[in-house]
């Protein structure tokens, strides 16, 4: 029993004790992107700082719950997103603190949020991948496209959950209007015939096989497939580029820093760091995404940034009409 | 609810002999029902209208698609569970200690990681995939998983295993008396199990299947992987979508009525059953399999283990060892590991203390109060995750700020989570000790401490095993909880698992997989001498 009451203190003690405190020269980031998408970037800051950089993963939802839920106890000190849509709700309850002038200056106005209470980082196009092989090569032009009865059962997309295309849905909606969002999302409906993906990477690989002719996606899936499988008959489709066309979807990836951190100059540091030449480099580089900097190019293995029309959305939208967006997706019982 | 008010009316009259251990465990039960309390409150801001929506949009879909889950997770784990244990514990074959073994493995490995298994397996390029390719020449051929169809596969494949438990050691612990009488008076086999083994069976078949469907109604793993919409998923995308943690709550309120009518329905077949043997009744011998039924035998516990075990273990293995090859397994691996091991050692030793007041209680008064307590306190187990992590993190900020930062607002978490599984085994052994033995050990001069350490622990040593080792393998595989409530950077396995896996790279996840299997073995080891103690 002296055992056992010694095994109990041992583990109470455990308990109690909290983790160590982190080092002085570090930041904690809530991060909601990926890691391998994150990491070397914050990797090549801990390089050429010295400052440390706790990531600390999850959802970018469930994290943002968190921090809301925490207020002044959160050791977070920045907040990290792959949705601008997410973003904009953590300004909406009043998490982030105002960024300072140097860094809204490098950052074009639809990039950021309308109070700088976050930026954008690094932008991605919705677009549409095609086999080659099928018929879908030629005839696919618009996302609208996707709703013909002539793509049942030959049509990706990812469950109505997916942040991306929760944010892509919101985008068409403000431009398209709601009625034409809707009856598109009813035609998708039909033709994936209860069958949708939960990842975006195993819509490409569908195409790529032939099991599917056409898919709707981030961009730099299809790219990420290419290098493992060079050969692979897909290709890339910018959608809606007609003269009337409204133009591709874009969402950001972004930061904010956390309005209870008590190391806001790090914290700018790290952020200025993120949209310098060599850290937007990476994102374009590593990632294969669109540097929101101005003047930064993309890789030169994706469609050059002004080859191409944008849907023009400012991306606080995304977070402002993200609910309408939900409630028309599930109003239409997209799967 | 009308249980709960019973219970505690009937708490503040009947306060009699057994108060001070009844008031320990009524303090574990307002502890535990700290969620529940959030859960409530917040669904209370909800209004007629938001309830009428709820209850137009959503609700009716929720009910048949989680109540259809769970009914064919139950019968399915009930076919591969029940089978087994017959065999096992009714015929000698050969190999028979290590078809024990094959039929707990899979608890080792949670329902996320058979799902994202069994989703790349049935892929065109996957395992499954490509031998329907070649077997019919086509991938019209594969089936679908992304349904009721692929979660219940899911989920029987990571649950049958608690029903196997059960009824094998109930299967092993009955005597031949009974069976014989039935046979001497002209019953055919069927009858004889039929009339005399399945319904003494039924208390630990209950017992399986009630763990079965516990799980299938809480578990978020499988089905957000699989996207099938059952309560949790739905609780989840309310919380994550809009943000709405008054929906959320009120969903999780539907959900846990949904549960506790079940366990109540499960209590009352379990206690209308009860048959103790008597000393002098000869144990089963078991029959010597012929090479026929050998064969048989393990043809079907073969297919089972297979898919239970063999294939994910296999698909582990191999990534594991693509990942050892091009050394992308990182010395934080380790360190993964290590907290993963810590929070679910911590958790689990927590746990069997904690729950020790209410199984105590309950076993002496046996009472309405001490039952409906029983009740109350699995509550955890049907609340979501991360309901259950977001009212703990809600009540810890909000009552107990100094709690917060280190791993306490977790292991808080995972103790309410997993409570009922602590509170069931020590239960369970607490009912082979009869009062008399401690009215003995009173009438010595014991207190009541003293009877307890020296009397009562020492005769549920095994049920305070069981429930120390079903605890610690549930909290080593817990995810959504954890999620939300880990100190910052404080990454377990399943986190890992989680974070791989959303990378859409699932072959990086298979390390942590494997080595969440490897770290439950030795603690499925303590289960399985315990129950083998238990048998002789």
């Amino acid at each position: 029993m002296n055992k056992l009451t010694y095994n109990f203190s041992v583990l109470l003690t455990l308990i109690t004790i909290s983790l160590p405190a982190f080092a002085e020269e570090s930041l904690v980031v809530y991060s909601g992107r990926s890691d391998n998408f994150i990491k070397p970037v914050l990797n090549a800051f801990t390089q050429s700082t010295g400052i440390k950089v706790i990531i600390h993963a999850g959802k970018s939802t469930g994290l943002l719950n968190k921090l809301r839920q925490e207020g002044d106890r959160s050791s977070a000190d920045l907040f990290l997103s792959n949705d601008a849509g997410t973003l904009q709700k953590g300004t909406e309850f009043d998490l982030f603190s105002v960024l300072p002038d140097n860094i809204k200056s490098q950052i074009p106005d639809n990039f950021r949020a309308a109070d700088n209470t976050w930026v954008g980082l690094s932008a991605r196009a919705r677009v549409l991948v095609v086999n080659k092989k099928s018929s879908a090569a030629n005839s696919v032009s618009s996302i609208f496209d996707l709703a013909n009865p002539q793509w049942k059962g030959r049509l990706g997309i990812t469950n109505s959950t997916n942040e991306s295309y929760i944010a892509g849905t919101t985008v068409y909606m403000l431009v398209a209007g709601k009625n034409k969002t809707g009856d598109w999302l009813k035609g998708m409906k039909n033709n994936v015939e209860g069958k949708v993906f939960n990842k975006h990477s195993k819509i490409v690989k569908a195409v790529a096989s032939g099991k599917l002719d056409v898919g709707l996606v981030n961009h730099y899936y299809i790219y990420r497939h290419l290098a493992k499988h060079p050969d692979a008959p897909i290709k890339l489709v910018m959608p809606d580029q007609a003269k009337d066309g409204i133009g591709v979807a874009w969402n950001v990836a972004g930061i904010a820093i956390v309005k209870h951190s008590k190391k806001r100059q790090l914290a700018e540091k790290l952020i200025e760091f993120l949209i310098s030449n060599s850290g937007q480099k990476q994102f374009a580089e590593v990632n294969l995404e669109y540097p929101t900097r101005k003047g930064i190019a993309a890789s030169p293995k994706v469609p050059a940034v002004d080859s191409f029309k944008v849907a023009d959305v400012p991306m606080t939208r995304l977070g402002t009409h993200r609910s309408a967006t939900i409630d028309l997706i599930e109003s239409v019982g997209m799967p | 609810m009308s249980l709960y008010t019973k219970s505690i009316s009937s708490f503040l009259i009947s306060r009699g002999r057994h108060s001070s251990l009844g008031s320990l465990a009524g303090l574990v039960i307002l502890i535990s029902s700290i969620p529940l309390i959030a859960v409530i409150s917040n669904s209370l801001e909800l209004s007629g209208a938001q309830w009428l929506n709820l209850w137009s949009t959503r609700l009716v879909e929720l009910l048949w698609n989680t109540l259809s889950l769970a009914f064919l997770v139950a019968v399915v784990c009930l076919i591969l569970g029940v089978s087994a244990a017959w065999w096992i514990s009714r015929y000698e074959f050969v190999g028979r200690k290590i078809a024990i073994w094959l039929m707990v493995l899979p608890l080792t490995v949670p329902t996320y990681v058979f799902a994202h298994i069994y989703t790349t397996m049935f892929e065109d390029d996957g395992w499954i995939g490509s031998l329907i390719i070649w077997l019919f020449g086509s991938s019209e051929f594969i089936p679908d998983i992304y349904n009721i169809g692929g979660t219940t596969l899911v989920l029987s494949l990571a649950g049958f295993s608690y029903v196997f438990l059960l009824t094998n050691a109930a299967l092993s612990n009955s005597t031949k008396n009974l069976e014989e009488a039935a046979i001497i008076h002209g019953a055919h086999p069927f009858q004889v199990f039929w009339r005399v083994n399945l319904p003494l069976l039924r208390p630990a078949i209950a017992a399986g299947t009630a763990v079965v469907v516990l799980h299938a109604l809480s578990d978020f793993g499988a089905v957000s992987m699989l996207h099938f919409q059952t309560f949790t998923l739905s609780i989840y995308l309310q919380m994550s979508g809009r943000f709405d943690y008054q929906s959320a709550a009120g969903l999780s309120l539907v959900l846990v009525a949904l549960s506790l009518t079940f366990l109540i329905l499960e209590r009352f077949f379990r206690t209308r059953q009860q048959y103790y043997a008597s000393r002098q009744s000869r144990a089963h011998q078991r029959k010597t399999a012929s090479p026929t039924v050998t064969f048989m035998i393990w043809l079907w516990l073969g297919s089972i283990t297979l898919f239970s075990f063999g294939l994910p273990i296999a698909w582990m293995l191999k990534w594991t060892a693509e990942a050892w090859a091009h050394g992308s397994i990182q010395s934080e691996f380790w360190q993964y590991s290590f907290n993963s091991l810590l929070i679910a050692t911590i958790a689990a030793s927590l746990a069997i203390v904690v729950a020790l007041p209410l199984s105590l209680f309950n076993a002496r008064s046996r009472s309405r109060l001490s039952n409906g307590m029983l009740q109350l306190s699995s509550v955890g187990f049907v609340l979501p995750g991360p309901v259950i992590a977001l009212g703990i993190l809600a009540f810890i900020l909000t009552q107990l700020p100094i709690l917060y930062g280190g791993l306490s607002a977790l292991v808080f978490a995972l103790i309410i989570r997993f409570l009922p599984l602590a509170v069931q085994s020590q239960d369970a052994a607490l009912q082979q000790v009869t009062p008399t033995i401690e009215q003995a050990g009173r009438s010595l001069g014991a207190g009541p401490i003293e009877n307890l350490r020296r009397v009562i622990l020492p005769m549920i040593k095994g049920g305070m095993a069981s429930a120390w080792v079903l605890v610690f393998i549930d909290t080593l595989k817990e995810l959504p909880a954890t999620l939300i409530l880990r100190p910052t950077g404080f990454d377990t396995l399943p986190v890992r698992i989680w974070i791989e896996a959303s990378e859409e790279m699932l072959e990086l996840a298979a390390p942590a997989a494997l080595m969440l299997v490897i770290g439950t073995l030795p603690v499925l080891w303590v289960l399985m001498m315990n129950k083998g103690s238990q048998k002789t």
